[in-house]
């Protein structure tokens, strides 16, 4: 015969302190798996997203797959697009975007400053970045940028300081912000755009980092990178992006590892907290466990009342972390060193933190239960 | 009669397996043929010159037979299609014994491989680039030597590009 369902529901309000204790205990080391999961599959989402099959990058041989040291010539476009036909032309634009890249210092109202990553663009790029969506403002003009979505959280600084209208300073010149862009998450939301010819004036340069090239379906990167190795003087490389930001994954792994190396410890952690609690719980509890041995009910009923006791505690600890991460975690910007993510609560994330905080109820449960049954009921009735 | 009859259909029986099995063994000899071998050569062709002897004597659009060693950067061959760039032998790669995990990037060297590397793409009958991975189409590997007979296409620049559909594969 097994104890009622209410029995152990009633057991966890009759010591509101213990419980509650146990239950912060619980949602804390699952809202940390949660921070934890979230930051690896937000880095995971943030390199997934940033690459578009049909686009090859097209930058140094001698930058190694570090873009922002690349510098090509500035008549590579113009090259690339004479001399091959698989990019994509309509309306007699040819879909390729020529594009300085840099690492730098950008001050931002309020003296916030920080390192920054700024592009020069044509107005090509969103033409071959097709992910990227003005949300607020318009094109930048002369002397004008467009923030990305998570600029901020790259720069260290607030949202508002980097609000339309507002005005940063990098490279030695204020620069004004006429538009904010979105780009599903990709990694150029962290990002600083404005006119290539502006940042070369200002930079003293003449060169590119890279030509960003949006091939027609059916057409092979392996054409560029043909043309790449054929025109040796050049000293081009050329990648398709996917492939560029799949290389990033692959730089990141480390990370990715140690990340999940955290997860791991911290539900370790977890455990032996949780085994501390309802060692301390079941203590307190010997003569009655020893009452219901009396009065009949079989050890494996008592052992399973106080597992569901753990189960509930750990359930609700789980829940409440979980609604806390997704309103307040989920979403949340990280500054990272290729730029920023967001911390991304998705199912995967949700399935492993409730997981460990339901692991935590049953295994921190377990082997206190087994001790209290073990012992004598004779005895145990005695004790104080 | 009913005996003869009986060893008639034995004999068909033994017949129609002895067949069978002379068709797998045919099929088995097609299947381990090397597969890209219309484009691999068995004797190695005469008068191959070296890379940085043929950048200085080949014209534009002339037939050429050249030799060199498969690299020139960490990544020589071009994935997707049968292509790669070949160094010439005369310029030195890492030793072994020097731990570096790309010799045929020719990272010490990469003044003298300017001069000295060519592209060689494979080209099918219609002149196109075979679309295949060279490694496994010429069963060659960064480093191999190999003998590519074709026509050379030159720029002012100097590039030279080899198109070819005729590869010997030198056993290193």
């Amino acid at each position: 015969m097994l104890l009622p369902w209410e029995y152990g529901v009633r057991n966890l309000a009759r010591r509101p302190s213990r419980t509650a204790l146990t239950l912060v205990a619980i949602a804390t080391v699952v809202m940390l798996v949660f921070v934890v999961v979230g930051f690896i599959r937000g880095l995971e989402r943030s390199l997934a997203v940033s690459g578009d099959a049909n686009v090859v990058l097209v930058y140094s041989v001698n930058s190694e797959e570090n873009i922002e040291n690349s510098s090509i010539a500035a008549r590579t476009p113009s090259l690339l697009a004479a001399s091959l036909d698989g990019t994509v032309k309509r309306f007699g634009v040819t879909h390729v975007s020529p594009e300085l890249y840099l690492g730098t210092r950008v001050r931002s109202e309020g003296d916030t400053e920080g390192l920054g990553l700024v592009r020069g663009v044509e107005r090509t790029a969103p033409l071959v970045r097709r992910s990227v969506k003005l949300v607020e403002g318009r094109w930048p003009g002369d002397g004008e940028v467009i923030v990305g979505r998570l600029a901020a959280a790259k720069l260290g600084s607030s949202g508002d300081a980097l609000a339309v209208g507002k005005r940063i300073e990098f490279e030695g010149r204020e620069w004004n912000i006429c538009g904010r862009f979105a780009a599903g998450g990709a990694a150029y939301e962290s990002e600083v755009w404005c006119r290539l010819e502006n940042l070369q004036t200002q930079t003293k340069r003449q060169d590119l980092s890279l030509v960003a090239m949006l091939l027609s379906p059916g057409r092979l990167s392996a054409e560029v990178e043909l043309f790449c190795k054929e025109r040796t003087d050049l000293e081009l490389r050329a990648i398709r992006e996917t492939d560029y930001y799949g290389s990033l994954q692959q730089h990141y792994k480390p990370v990715r590892i140690l990340a999940w190396f955290v997860v791991l410890l911290v539900s370790g952690a977890g455990v032996f907290a949780g085994l501390n609690m309802m060692y301390g719980a079941v203590a307190g509890r010997t003569r009655e466990i020893a009452t219901l041995q009396a009065i009949g009910y079989r050890r494996r009923a008592i052992l399973l009342s106080l597992i569901q006791e753990g189960v509930l505690l750990a359930a609700a600890g789980s829940i409440l972390s979980g609604v806390m991460a997704l309103t307040m975690l989920n979403g949340l910007a990280v500054r990272f060193t290729m730029g920023a993510f967001v911390l991304r609560i998705d199912s995967v994330a949700i399935l492993i933190g409730c997981g460990v905080g339901m692991c935590l109820g049953v295994v921190g449960a377990l082997p206190p239960a087994l001790k209290a049954l073990r012992a004598e009921v004779a005895t145990s009735l005695r004790a104080v | 009669m009913r005996m003869l009859l009986c060893l008639a259909m034995v004999g068909l029986g033994a017949m129609s397996v002895g067949c069978e099995s002379s068709e797998v063994a045919s099929e088995s000899q097609v299947g381990t043929e090397t597969p890209g071998s219309q484009f691999v050569l068995d004797t190695e062709p005469d008068g191959a010159l070296a890379v940085g002897e043929a950048r200085q004597a080949i014209e534009d659009g002339q037939d050429v037979t050249l030799v060199g060693l498969i690299g020139g950067s960490s990544e020589p061959f071009v994935d997707g299609l049968a292509a790669f760039t070949i160094v010439d032998a005369k310029v030195p790669y890492c030793a072994a014994d020097e731990g570096c995990p790309t010799p045929w990037d020719y990272c010490c060297e990469s003044e003298a491989v300017k001069d000295n590397i060519a592209t060689i793409k494979i080209v099918d009958e219609s002149g196109s680039p075979v679309a295949a991975d060279a490694r496994e189409l010429l069963h060659v590997k960064e480093l191999s030597t190999v003998v590519v007979k074709g026509k050379a296409k030159r720029d002012d620049l100097g590039n030279l590009t080899v198109a070819s559909s005729e590869v010997f594969v030198r056993q290193n």
